[in-house]
């Protein structure tokens, strides 16, 4: 269905006739394959100009939604009818203010340009462990969970203020934003909409269009460039900064890597701690496909066990001494072992800058077959987040047997929130995309993990959204379900906003 | 090789958008961060390298009826192959491969753009890409007292290309790069009047049967010359020759070489020696077809292993920018006393386009100026007082770019500098 010649000129009024397009060759690369094209995409520069197009649609009975870098498959429309409005004009860093330590950014800033002029300035921000070409929206980026979050924290923590273009085209500017007009706290003075906007895992494009949002950030204490040289894909630093330091560490057990990762929050050693695996550590290094396998090949018979990585960023030489000695005390106490590979100088350069980055996510999830999959745990305390991922993932091996998934060696995972406060936990799976059969395999392996979090209480987790799981998880978790669609009810009484990957409003 | 062969290239884009910015690894700064031309001016997704995937394997379903908008997309790219080299970091796809063959498709179904074909039709006439050109192509050396090579041996061929041959403006490229070669003792010829377009933007247009056709025909006339190598002073011509007459089995054993390459090694070889002061601040703007473009061609023949990774027999090797030509220029720059090379932002397999390439310059000259512009503000943020580069299209594309917004930077060739470090004369 075309969009009304109407609609269409009004549209057309509000962003320029260069900013806005129905042609089918436009439309056609906002949908991935087999999925409903958009009416029209848009492509706003201004708070105001997003306003104009939601009343728009809200007028026309039309609905629309937004996305930033759009690499999910959630920007996409569910069904046809829906306007796009692609963020990408919208691309500054408003402020970065280094005395509150908070930044203010636009949709379309990216977490590498946003970590390259915080570096500058001796700071850092969390980035999303999707990677660091994602939108720094704080609420753009899934839950914003990544290598950083040890030490940087997550999306829904590191959230100040916003500004919030609601479904009806309201602009409203929560936290003190809408009572003293500064970005520095997302709670007050002024409105608080955190839990309403974000839910469990942000309304993800089905609640209105978020246009600024400011987050905090944190100290650095490595140089204002890092000094990579090469050229790509070989690119490494020249040397290692001072007080830098990065280890694999393998242990016997699971449990042994759950205690020593424990360990490691407590003595806040992490400036990154991920529970990797060979095979994420082999993705990272390769620059290609047939270099991954051999990688993973000779870091599996090199380790004992499951590992995870750490980056320590030692603050002073004292520090950097106190760091390097209590994680050798970790070690002895939990019999880790190193992976001699990522600490040998030739390698340990690289491998920190990419993890820092966090440039090679891609490498990680996308390079095998082009698909990004696998199962999401949530954020809770870090020894549940450890039991989920472990009782949820043996089915994996099962379709590895099968031939119906790549044998990747990416074991399930956990990632140290907080320095330990909280876990977040993941199961990756690679297969080829053509075929039908894995496709479905892929949909079975979220259905055991929702089972296995229904059935053992374990909590919501990240991959839950949509209307079929909410319903499937709702009536265990106290009802959220019926409390999401009140919101969604009460914030878009026209469904303006599409909803296909959050919650629609009818019971 | 045609667009089909690539659908599974294609396939495997998964919209990450990393094809949109320089590689995230060397981004130190929010300006200069993005890579592709043709994004950065469109902003729909559509226009990125990405967006292109997704257009090529939609033509092949036949989703796509060719129209205004969708030759309009397909055109307004310069194929620097920037977004080939940000994705290929991380990914093992061809990205610009399928590009170009997305024109090809166009050209042989017939849809192609009115500007394309008038450059075609010099092409088919007068051997030139340059439509409407008077001049006679051999009058750049004119009291050169250099070897005409239809007629007598000579170890080298220097091409000079269309853009120069018909500029006057910017014969000293050529003329220049002869007189250094001949001081270094380098037994050199040229094709004067008989010199004919290389036809590598032929086929960046899509027009791959008069890329062919001109190819043949040059290396019937260099076979015949007995010339063992051929050294240009244009990026383009030396993409041609070396990565496209290759790809197409027509290079042989003939050695191509760009002048800058050649130079840098006659300088280390103490065969041209730069004594003359030349003081000037310069940054370099690294040309798509010398650079990342201009690695050699990787012969690969194989299918894919059935299974859940891509990978193929034989072990397939992605050209990913790496062996682009890089150091020469800047070692030739370096060696001229008094020069200091500043850097920009962007540089080697991640370097701006000038603008002018893939037909942009013929089918949207304000495409091509506007992303001149975004390099010139790139190169006087450096402070320096010139902005060299080696390719007379690129310094074409900037000097028009100056004339339309206004720059005080310099613009030149790296043989000019080195000649006025050498040649009588010079500085």
């Amino acid at each position: 269905m075309a969009l009304k010649r109407e609609l269409y000129q009004a549209l057309v009024d509000v962003v320029g006739p260069e900013n806005i397009s129905e042609a089918p060759v436009i439309l056609g690369s906002y949908a991935q394959r087999g999925r409903p094209k958009f009416e029209a995409v848009t492509l706003p520069k201004t708070t105001e100009e997003v306003q104009a197009i939601v009343r728009l649609c809200n007028r026309f009975g039309v609905q629309f939604k937004a996305s930033s870098s759009g690499w999910g498959a959630y920007g996409d429309a569910g069904a046809p009818g829906v306007v796009k409005l692609d963020l990408r004009r919208m691309n500054r860093i408003l402020e970065i203010n280094d005395k509150n330590m908070y930044t203010v950014v636009e949709p379309y800033v990216i977490y590498a340009q946003l970590q390259a002029e915080l570096m500058k300035r001796g700071l850092n921000c969390n980035i999303t462990g999707a990677g660091s070409n994602c939108s720094a929206l704080p609420l753009a980026a899934h839950q914003g969970i990544g290598h950083l979050s040890v030490s940087g924290s997550y999306g829904e923590r590191n959230q100040l203020a916003l500004e919030w273009v609601t479904p009806d085209g309201e602009i409203v500017r929560a936290g003190s934003l809408g009572a003293i007009g500064q970005w520095w706290c997302g709670d007050g003075p002024g409105p608080s909409l955190r839990g309403i906007i974000r839910g469990n895992v942000m309304p993800m494009g089905g609640l209105g269009v978020f246009t600024k949002a400011a987050q905090k950030i944190y100290h650095w204490p490595g140089p204002a460039t890092f000094p990579i040289e090469g050229v790509s894909p070989h690119y490494r630093p020249n040397q290692i900064p001072p007080g830098f330091m990065i280890r694999y560490i393998s242990f016997p057990s699971a449990e042994n890597l759950s205690q020593a990762a424990q360990k490691v929050g407590e003595s806040e050693l992490g400036f990154i701690l991920m529970g990797f695996n060979p095979g994420m550590i082999s993705a990272n290094i390769a620059t290609n496909n047939n270099e991954d396998l051999a990688y993973l090949k000779q870091f599996t018979d090199s380790v004992q066990g499951p590992g995870f990585l750490i980056i320590m960023a030692g603050n002073s030489p004292r520090d950097t001494e106190y760091k390097k000695n209590a994680l050798q005390q970790i070690i002895n106490d939990y019999n880790g072992q190193p992976l001699e590979a990522v600490e040998n100088p030739e390698n340990a350069g690289g491998f920190m800058w990419r993890f820092i980055r966090v440039t090679s996510s891609i490498r990680e999830v996308a390079r095998a077959s082009g698909i990004f999959a696998g199962e999401v745990g949530g954020t809770d305390v870090f020894p549940l987040m450890h039991q989920y991922i472990i009782r949820s993932s043996p089915v994996k091996q099962r379709y590895i047997d099968e031939g119906k998934l790549l044998a990747d060696g990416t074991d399930p995972f956990v990632q140290s929130v907080e320095h330990g406060h909280a876990g977040h936990a993941e199961l990756l799976i690679r297969f080829n995309k053509q075929d039908p059969e894995s496709m479905i395999v892929a949909g079975e392996i979220a259905q055991f993990a929702n089972k296995t979090a229904i059935e053992g209480h374990f909590g919501v987790p990240g991959h839950a959204w949509g209307d079929a799981v909410h319903d499937q998880y709702g009536p265990h978790t106290l009802n959220y379900h019926k409390w999401l669609r009140k919101i969604k009810k009460t914030f878009d009484p026209n469904a303006a906003s599409e909803s296909t990957n959050y919650i629609t409003a009818d019971d | 090789m045609a667009l089909e062969d690539y659908r599974t290239d294609m396939e495997m884009c998964c919209r990450c958008s990393i094809c949109k910015f320089v590689p995230l690894e060397k981004l130190t700064e929010m300006r200069h961060s993005y890579t592709c031309p043709s994004i950065a001016r469109y902003n729909f997704h559509t226009y990125s390298g990405g967006g292109r995937m997704g257009m090529g394997v939609a033509m092949l379903e036949n989703e796509l009826e060719y129209d205004e908008k969708l030759l309009e997309v397909v055109y307004n790219c310069q194929v620097c192959g920037a977004c080939d080299i940000s994705c290929k970091y991380a990914m093992d796809m061809e990205v610009v491969e399928p590009i170009n063959e997305i024109r090809i498709k166009c050209v042989e179904d017939g849809h192609t753009l009115p500007a394309l074909d008038s450059v075609i039709s010099s092409l088919r006439k007068q051997g030139t890409m340059i439509p409407g050109a008077k001049a006679n192509r051999g009058e750049w050396a004119a009291g050169l007292d250099v070897k005409d090579i239809t007629k007598q041996k000579a170890k080298v061929v220097y091409h000079a290309g269309c853009r120069v041959c018909y500029d006057e403006d910017i014969w000293k490229i050529a003329t220049e790069a002869v007189q250094l070669l001949k001081v270094a003792g380098i037994d050199i010829g040229i094709a004067g009047e008989n010199e004919s377009c290389c036809g590598g933007r032929a086929y960046q247009m899509g027009y791959k049967m008069d890329f062919l056709n001109q190819a043949k025909k040059n290396m019937e006339m260099i076979k015949k010359s007995g010339a063992e190598i051929l050294v240009t002073g244009c990026a383009e011509c030396y993409h041609a020759f070396k990565v496209l007459y290759d790809k197409f089995g027509l290079k042989n054993d003939l050695e191509v070489l760009h002048v800058t390459e050649y130079l840098a090694r006659l300088i280390k070889e103490g065969k041209l020696k730069p004594t003359k002061k030349v003081d000037i601040n310069v940054t370099y703007h690294d040309p798509c077809h010398l650079g990342r473009l201009g690695e050699p061609y990787i012969h690969w023949e194989g299918k894919p292993v059935a299974g859940h990774i891509r990978i193929f027999d034989p072990p397939k090797e992605f050209r990913r920018g790496t062996y682009g030509v890089y150091e020469p220029p800047r070692d030739v720059l370096k060696s001229i006393p008094g020069v200091k090379l500043i850097e920009m932002d962007r540089i080697k397999e991640y370097a701006w386009c000038c603008g002018a390439g893939g037909g942009v310059k013929e089918t949207n000259p304000e495409f091509a100026g506007w992303t001149a512009r975004e390099r010139l503000d790139e190169a006087e943020s450096t402070g320096v007082e010139a902005l060299v580069t080696a390719c007379p299209g690129c310094e074409q594309n900037f000097k028009g770019a100056i004339n339309g917004y206004g720059s005080s930077l310099e613009v030149c060739d790296i043989v000019e500098l080195l000649a006025k470090a050498i040649l009588k004369g010079g500085q």
